[in-house]
């Protein structure tokens, strides 16, 4: 019942050995090494694991392997743009944003806080108070108290209206 | 985790097949209660029958005034859905509610009745609908009213072998004006079951009497159901508080509640009588402050 799992991962396309029962979690930590994902629950109640496919934001604690066949995957190592030779990486605008505001303690849920965000944005790029809580109900944090990570997300929607993205 | 198969089948026959043969296997389309299920050790399926590359399953379509919505499609696809926040306002409230908005992108309305949990946030407006579940099997088509899906906690009238395939909302019969609404009853905001759901629906005619009307409630019996003392209690009647408390209680007292760990049910059965009435106020239905 192992399978062979065709997908693309923040642009690469890979391929996994998954064990019988394994979850895109699952895929991802141990089947490539992307360890950003992180297992807060195993039930899909704190989001600590999300991760986008297709660009829409799931928890892949609860994404059964065989069903990432044929789709593209986004983790938070997919965010930063990667070097150029000779040059330094450099953090999304939404991490850019979440570092500027604080709004990183333990990072524990960074990687699901920014990519839920990701999420929204790309979806709805003008969102209000209320569409940011609820993109980002499903993530839970344990030490910020949520409302640096707000101000960040906020700062990073306001940041795109005035850098017209390609 | 037990081991089971995970098959993938690309056309309905197929999966009907796969489902025939195989003792133990569930149909599943974004796996999530069920996937939670297993890891938990309450359910050991012998193989899962995923339904997503099945063309024509999601998605939600109009004709002549009836919505019909494939059993695949996602709680996410009805919270975007414009059609339905303005046709089905109460069902489109409901879907935007479940879990968060990751559950959301994969949990579907078939998989949420189907699992028949008492607490089915999609389950309660499709009662106030008068929706049809239509299903598939070995024997051909079905057509399974919602009010007879649920036979009793986690188990659904579905025969083995049979898949969900979509849901059908009949055309409202055209009375006047019609109002809708949900509440999901939480402690808190996201990723919540609801202590209780109090579903609304009402058709007045020009003289504000109720020509029709529709109260389901979930949490507050074995299945999600309906209220029909509370309904009897509102038609034929002009809608005011008065008679909208009088239906809060008919539906208060008809009501099959429980002590459980989220709610006692002295509290379900008090609010049921507290939101019947502000479901209605919501809906604009009834003047008043929500």
């Amino acid at each position: 019942m192992e399978e062979v799992v065709r997908f693309t991962v923040n642009g690469e396309a890979v391929s996994v050995r998954a064990g019988a029962g394994w979850n895109l979690l699952r895929v991802l930590r141990e089947g490539l090494g992307l360890t950003g994902a992180k297992e807060g629950c195993g039930a899909g109640e704190c989001g600590a694991c999300t991760v986008l496919v297709d660009g829409a934001a799931v928890n892949a604690c609860l994404f059964p392997a065989p069903e990432a066949e044929g789709r593209s995957v986004v983790t938070i190592e997919g965010l930063a743009a990667r070097e150029e030779a000779g040059g330094v990486g450099r953090l999304h605008p939404i991490q850019q944003a979440f570092v500027d505001h604080g709004a990183v303690q333990c990072g524990f849920c960074t990687p699901g806080m920014v990519l839920s965000a990701k999420a929204l944005l790309d979806r709805s790029p003008e969102p209000d108070e209320a569409e940011i809580r609820t993109a980002l109900a499903g993530n839970i944090c344990r030490c910020t108290g949520y409302t640096q990570i707000l101000e960040a997300v906020r700062a990073a929607a306001q940041a795109r209206r005035e850098v017209p993205r390609g | 985790m037990h081991a089971f198969e995970y098959l993938r089948p690309e056309t309905l026959e197929e999966a009907l097949a796969f489902l025939a043969g195989r003792e133990g296997a569930v149909p599943v389309a974004g796996a999530t209660d069920v996937w939670v299920g297993i890891q938990g050790k309450k359910i050991a399926p012998s193989a899962l029958v995923s339904l997503r590359r099945i063309p024509g399953l999601a998605g939600i379509r109009e004709e002549g005034g009836a919505v019909t919505l494939g059993a695949a499609t996602t709680h996410a696809a009805v919270e975007d859905s414009a059609l339905l926040r303005e046709r089905l306002p109460a069902l489109h409230r409901a879907c935007s509610a479940v879990g968060s908005r990751q559950v959301r992108n994969v949990g579907t309305v078939g998989g949420n009745l189907c699992n028949a949990a008492p607490s089915a946030d999609s389950a309660v407006p499709l009662l106030l609908y008068d929706a049809v579940c239509v299903a598939r099997g070995p024997g051909g088509e079905r057509a399974i009213p919602v009010a007879e899906f649920f036979l009793a906690p986690g188990k659904n009238a579905l025969d083995p072998g049979e898949i969900l395939v979509h849901i059908r909302v009949p055309a409202p019969t055209p009375s006047g004006r019609t109002y809708a609404d949900y509440w999901k009853l939480t402690r808190r905001k996201a990723v919540e079951l609801p202590i209780l759901g109090v579903g609304v629906r009402v058709s007045l005619d020009g003289d504000g009497v109720v020509r029709q009307a529709r109260v389901a409630l979930g949490v507050a019996g074995p299945t999600p159901l309906r209220a029909r003392a509370a309904e009897a209690a509102l038609e034929g009647r002009p809608l005011t508080r008065e008679t909208a408390a009088a239906a809060a209680e008919a539906a208060a007292q008809e009501a099959q509640v429980r002590d459980s760990w989220r709610g006692k049910a002295w509290y379900r059965r008090q609010m049921i009588r507290v939101l019947v009435p502000r479901v209605l106020e919501r809906a604009g239905a009834l003047e008043g402050e929500v």
